[in-house]
């Protein structure tokens, strides 16, 4: 295999695994969210900036991984 | 019934033009750029050997051009919605006036103290980002553009462009060893635009944390007093500070590209019928990044206004520092 063959293997493995954890926890903000705006509907503003804060932080290690990936495939690192 | 049976009549005509073509012609290659091409260089020449770039001076790149409609379009709105303000809205202000009262509704769910702060940087995020994602998505912004001369170093891909292309004698096309450059290009799909974008946000959060907490904001940062465990969580918060500007900059700049590249393989593998679920499905990512990055902006900036239990005093923060 070819160094840039390499490298492009290296960039997939990162963003796809960087993806798995990301996802499950993605989902299970949204479906607390779900759930808490289903037994409590007057709570819904307060949950859905919450709900969104959430959102953000388990989204931040796939954009990590993005990044990385991206740098390793762009050959900048 | 009669529905799904011209869906399938459209989805046979498409496979029978399709693989007539395919039988006839070999496959043009796949063109996708990661980063925004320059379409002119002002005060300079073009690069010959990379098409959409500048050897230098200036270059006017596409997203450019499309952010400056952009900006147009969201400042004569304003400037007609607005220009005869009545108490009572009638026509085109009426209209201006539901979709900022929308969202202001929106931003008071949010924080309803501080919403006449953090509104006006919001809002702007929310539309500018919201019509530069849908205008990427407009029929023609990435397709319609000026032939450039295709680099003839790259070994492989000057075999493949060589070879005449299946829309070869079509209205619109570039010859054979010319690349397209598309004149319009969402602007969220360029990573400059999303950066902008994320260093304003955070710059104006911590504008806000300072202006309302005082130097008192920095001990959220620095903390020594209570003991090593609020030291590392306050370098910890340091660091995710930085975090957020590449999380807002990467979200918004991923989700777009991304979206943009699916409709190109996928029109690109069967163009009849099959991009039209994703096309519906980018329409509704633009609208949701542009609500997204709006409202982690107004959250974070609620969040850096509120001081966190009761040890906030201003020359704590001023020894710290």
């Amino acid at each position: 295999m070819t160094d840039e063959g390499l490298r492009f293997v290296a960039m997939a493995l990162a963003i796809g695994l960087g993806a798995i954890g990301p996802g499950a926890g993605i989902g299970v903000v949204f479906s607390g969210a779900l759930q808490a705006m289903g037994r409590n509907p007057e709570a819904e503003g307060m949950l859905r900036t919450y709900m969104f804060l959430g959102f953000a932080l388990a989204e931040v290690p796939f954009i990590l991984s993005l990044v990385f990936g991206l740098l390793i495939g762009f050959s900048i690192i | 019934m009669r529905i799904r049976n011209a869906v399938l009549v459209a989805l046979a005509i498409g496979a029978v033009m399709y693989f007539g073509l395919e039988l006839q012609f070999p496959r043009e290659a796949l063109h996708i750029s990661v980063k925004a091409e320059a379409l002119t260089c002002i005060g300079g020449e073009m690069d010959t050997a990379h098409p959409g770039e500048c050897k230098s001076g200036f270059p006017i790149t596409n997203s450019l051009v499309t952010t400056v409609i952009v900006d147009l379009l969201l400042v004569l709105t304003i400037l007609f919605g607005v220009r005869k303000a009545k108490m009572v809205p009638r026509g085109f202000q009426n209209f201006v006036e539901l979709v900022v009262g929308a969202f202001h509704d929106f931003a008071v769910g949010v924080d309803k103290k501080n919403v006449a702060k953090f509104f006006p940087f919001a809002a702007t995020a929310f539309f500018l980002i919201m019509l530069s994602n849908l205008l990427g998505l407009l029929p023609g912004a990435g397709s319609i553009g000026m032939c450039q001369v295709k680099a003839k170093a790259a070994g492989a891909g000057a075999e493949v462009s060589a070879e005449p292309s299946r829309y070869a004698d079509w209205p619109l096309t570039c010859e054979a060893g010319e690349l397209l450059v598309p004149y319009l290009r969402a602007p969220s799909a360029d990573l400059n635009m999303t950066l902008a974008l994320g260093l304003i946000s955070v710059v104006l959060i911590q504008y806000f944390g300072l202006k309302s907490l005082g130097l008192g904001y920095l001990t959220r940062f620095f903390n020594f007093r209570e003991g090593p465990m609020f030291t590392v969580i306050g370098f910890i918060e340091l660091i995710s500070e930085f975090i957020r500007i590449i999380s807002f900059a990467f979200r918004l700049f991923g989700n777009i590209f991304a979206g943009e590249v699916v409709l190109v393989v996928l029109a690109h593998l069967f163009p009849y019928m099959l991009p039209l679920p994703f096309y519906g499905f980018e329409v509704f990512v633009a609208l949701m990044q542009a609500v997204i990055f709006s409202v982690l902006t107004l959250v974070f900036m609620s969040m850096a206004t509120q001081a966190h239990g009761g040890h906030d005093d201003a020359e704590h923060g001023a020894a710290a520092h």
